[in-house]
């Protein structure tokens, strides 16, 4: 289900698979659809996040049937026959991903079978048969995470109890992916774990095929990906656990900590002495700037995951006064807005924020208007009520595109320093 | 309305947009008219028409956008917001807006029931919201195939609203070239926009249009110059409006910035409101800029005077082309971009006597044949890519041709070690004169210090198989 929106947050199905696609190392995503649905895609998402732009193939580097009339009214099959055999002949991937386009999925071009004799052949060829009209870039990014269990994870061997998947966050699509990967993978590494982020580290498809082997599933979102959690369970006995988002600062990072040596059964010494070592990092610097930033009334206009992180941070370690939150993304379970909702109203000592769930941007404007508030986080839509109320604003959240974010991130122990420096930086 | 052209440019007679070979042979087989129609068999995205119909009036002031299509369709419309929010600043706005789009949101129940009533509600948002005096509306692959009536939702809705409802019919599916975007918004222009009868003429009004790529400072420029042949320029569409659109058919002649903006629309205001146009290049380098502004100073009855200024110019500028030309003289260029700056770059490149050796532009025509013509005229027998873009056939020609210096977007030459440029620059005036040197200068500075790409060429991971760049580069081209 869609609702007529106001500038909608992200693009289609096409731009969330193609967000994980152009992540993993040495993977070639296909489209078939109409001519512009690369360009589409990605300057609605990775455009929007950072600037950064994938290496591999994207936008019009990425392979495409560029359907026309003739394949609307005649089929696209034999047309898309022929791009994947280019593809395949030029393109030095592991592994090839057909998208279906809305044009292909509304004729109904077979992608599922014509895929299937490329994999008889031997050749690594896979179908993404969810269309892009069936939903926003997030479901496009469970979309790919049931596709690699459909068609790329195998069941593991041999269990290994160090090895964990960190799932929840969307490359191309958060603007400090990059970062944020990098910094809760050192962390876990910290704690003897090895981990797969899928996207980082030269990654490719040999780790999402092996991802069965990994003793745990840490997903940091509120929401997303409940499917693939159940799936890693009930086909591979890979069990997860859920993190309310991107942790940011020292209290929600040592919850992470705790919660994964938890689940692990780990040595209490090893936890304690991470958790005792990485705050010991972070007070050391607060030590040295108190004051610099003064007292601010804030408001958070952004997707669930990152509201929850800087909401709490900001209100519960660095004493700033939460005045509402609104989750931009459009969310459908009443369940996971009352998860949300938790998460965002329990502060430790601040009076809880008032929480609303709106994803048009004309009500979230007003939304933000009817506030009185020094602070606005959000994300580069945000700007334009911030100049008419005259607040300080920070971006921090999709759709970004006044920012070129290479590795930064406010994720973490480390990265809460950096989400003051920034703060003070744009006073 | 006079014509009866579609807004699609394929439709145009000799207009071929898969193509390759060297510029000799390609130039006589086109006037023998024994090019074939042909497609890639493979392929890389493209950019299309719906695209260049939002960006076209993006910019409009008090407008709200709807676009009837599935959620993907608005990625672009992001970007060309980021794209109006920068010229606002440029113009020194300071409390910077952003365009008002509404997304139908298209899904699964519409794609089998239809989107009708979703795109109803969403006028119905634009006129509540904002009250606009002009609510566009762009079509989709999605809301075409489906079969959404949007004409006659609009007409319904216009019924109810001042706004004035202009549907813009820009399905992506329907052409391969995106300039047929701009032509689609045009039509809908005049159709729901512009009197619909000749109106007096303003003596010495000129209609200036120009695409989205112009920076501010090249509109400064060129009004600049149009004001020495003492022109009052209405410059449109960008960063234009209601009243300004309606001035269009006032003018006394037309003349646009770029070769595939407002073509076919110039055309049509000729015949149907009888304002002649000038339809030459885009004013970069000593040529181009000559040409262009010879070509409105003619209209205008001010040829002496455009004569006498172009002089005075040429007095002040080609002695200090040659510190230049000695940078660069005999440099081989490889040159991508877009119709207009493919040409316009080919043509500034010979004011400092660099050598041409490939040239990718989207559309071979009759307006693609005058320019390579001109360049055969002057380089040898170079290589001509007709593409938009299609990355995999550029390596292989850059890798193959080793060229001193690669002129477009750089992501994927650079990669190859190649030094890299661009005449596309937003705070700086690379259109009329001044623009050559600054233009020269950033060239000359790139080609000697290639640093960067020299640098990240051993690192880089393009994704194409080594076999690829011993294959003939159009090797999947195939005529139909």
């Amino acid at each position: 289900m869609s609702l007529v929106t106001e500038n909608p947050r992200g693009t289609c199905v096409l731009g969330g698979v193609n967000n994980v696609l152009s992540a993993v190392t040495r993977v070639c995503p296909i489209y078939h659809s109409g001519p512009g649905c690369c360009m589409q895609t990605s300057a609605g998402e990775s455009g929007q996040a950072g600037l950064r732009t994938p290496y591999f193939l994207s936008s019009v580097s990425s392979p495409c049937s560029n359907m026309l009339e003739r394949e609307v009214v005649f089929g696209g099959e034999r047309k898309l026959r022929d791009e994947i055999d280019g593809a395949i002949e030029i393109i030095d991937a592991d592994a090839y991903f057909v998208l279906t386009g809305c044009t292909a999925g509304i004729i109904g071009d077979d992608v599922a079978a014509i895929t299937e004799d490329y994999r008889k052949r031997g050749l690594p060829v896979y179908p993404v048969t969810t269309p892009g009209f069936a939903g926003d870039s997030l479901l496009g990014f469970e979309t790919a995470w049931d596709t690699f269990l459909d068609y790329i994870i195998e069941p593991a061997a041999v269990k290994c109890p160090d090895l964990v998947n960190l799932l929840g966050v969307i490359p191309y699509h958060d603007p400090h992916w990059s970062g944020t990967l990098e910094e809760l993978s050192r962390i876990l590494r910290k704690l003897g774990l090895r981990v797969n982020t899928f996207f980082t580290d030269d990654q490719g498809i040999a780790t999402v095929r092996g991802s069965a082997a990994a003793a745990l599933n840490i997903i940091v979102s509120p929401y997303l990906l409940k499917d693939t959690a159940k799936k890693f369970e009930e086909r591979f006995g890979v069990p997860s656990i859920r993190f309310n988002g991107v942790p940011i600062g020292a209290t929600q990072t040592t919850e992470f900590v705790r919660e994964v040596g938890a689940a692990l059964k780990l040595g209490q010494a090893i936890i304690d002495s991470v958790v005792k070592s990485e705050e010991k990092y972070v007070y050391n610097y607060f030590e040295s700037i108190i004051g610099a930033l003064s007292w601010k009334r804030f408001v958070v206009a952004a997707d669930a995951g990152t509201a929850i992180g800087v909401t709490r941070f900001l209100a519960d370690d660095y004493g700033f006064t939460p005045v509402a939150v609104i989750v931009t993304e459009p969310i459908w379970r009443d369940s996971d807005k009352r998860r949300i909702t938790d998460a965002l109203t329990n502060p430790e000592y601040a009076r809880p924020p008032e929480v609303s769930f709106l994803s048009d941007h004309y009500e979230i404007r007003q939304k933000i208007k009817s506030y009185d508030f020094t602070l606005l986080v959000g994300s580069s839509l945000e700007d334009e009520v911030a100049r008419e109320t005259g607040a300080q604003f920070h971006v921090m959240a999709f759709p970004m595109s006044d920012k070129l974010v290479i590795n930064r991130t406010y994720a973490g122990y480390r990265g809460c320093l950096t989400l003051v420096e920034d703060l003070f930086n744009n006073l | 309305m006079a014509r009866t052209y579609s807004g699609i440019r394929e439709s145009r007679p000799y207009t071929y947009n898969d193509l390759g070979g060297k510029s000799l042979r390609l130039a006589d087989d086109f006037n023998k008219k024994c090019l074939k129609n042909a497609d890639r068999t493979f392929s890389q995205g493209l950019q299309c028409r719906q695209i260049n119909s939002i960006s076209c009036v993006l910019s409009l002031e008090d407008s709200v956008f709807i676009i009837h299509s599935p959620q993907g369709c608005s990625g672009c419309v992001t970007m060309g917001a980021d794209g109006y929010r920068v010229g606002q600043a440029h113009r020194g706005v300071t409390l910077i807006k952003s365009p008002r789009v509404i997304v139908t949101n298209l899904d699964r129940d519409d794609v089998i029931m239809g989107g009708e009533k979703k795109l109803a509600d969403a006028i119905k948002l634009a006129r509540e919201r904002y009250n606009p005096k002009m609510i566009f509306i762009f079509t989709s692959c999605a809301s075409g195939i489906i079969g959404d009536d949007v004409d006659a939702i609009t007409a319904e809705q216009q019924k109810l609203t001042d706004s004035i409802l202009v549907p813009i019919h820009c399905d992506g599916f329907r052409s391969k070239i995106c300039a047929s975007g701009f032509d689609a918004a045009f039509i809908a222009i005049q159709k729901y926009l512009l009197p619909q009868e000749p109106q007096p003429k303003v003596k010495g009004l000129v209609n200036l249009f120009a695409p989205t790529s112009i920076s501010y400072k090249d509109q400064l420029e060129v009004e600049r110059m149009l004001g020495l042949l003492d022109a009052q320029v209405n410059y449109i569409p960008f960063y234009s409006s209601l009243e300004k659109i309606r001035r269009i058919t006032s003018a006394e002649v037309s003349t646009s910035i770029c070769k595939v903006f407002a073509d076919e629309f110039m055309k049509e205001l000729d015949e149907t409101y009888g304002i002649p146009f000038a339809h030459t290049v885009m004013p970069i380098g000593v040529r181009n800029t000559d040409k262009w502004l010879l070509g409105i100073a003619d209209l205008l009855g001010k040829r002496k005077l455009a004569e006498e200024y172009i002089e005075k110019e040429h007095r002040r500028i080609l002695p200090q082309l040659e510190g230049i030309k000695k940078r660069l003289a005999g440099k081989k260029v490889f040159i991508c971009g877009g119709t207009g700056r493919s040409f316009a770059a080919a043509a500034l490149i010979d004011d400092f006597e660099m050598e041409l050796v490939g040239l990718e532009t989207p559309t071979y025509d009759f307006d693609a044949q005058m320019d390579i013509e001109y360049l055969n005229g002057i380089h040898q027998d170079y290589v001509v890519d007709i593409a938009n873009m299609q990355p995999f056939e550029q390596v292989n020609l850059v890798n193959r041709l080793k060229p001193d210096l690669f002129i477009g977007v750089p992501s994927w030459s650079a990669r190859l070690g190649v030094p890299t440029t661009h005449v596309l620059d937003p705070k700086r005036a690379t259109m009329g004169y001044d623009g050559i040197l600054y233009l020269g200068n950033k060239i000359a500075d790139q080609v000697e210090n290639p640093g960067f790409n020299r640098k990240l060429a051993p690192h880089s991971r393009l994704p194409y198989k080594e076999s690829w760049y011993r294959q003939d580069a159009f090797k999947f081209i195939k005529e139909d």
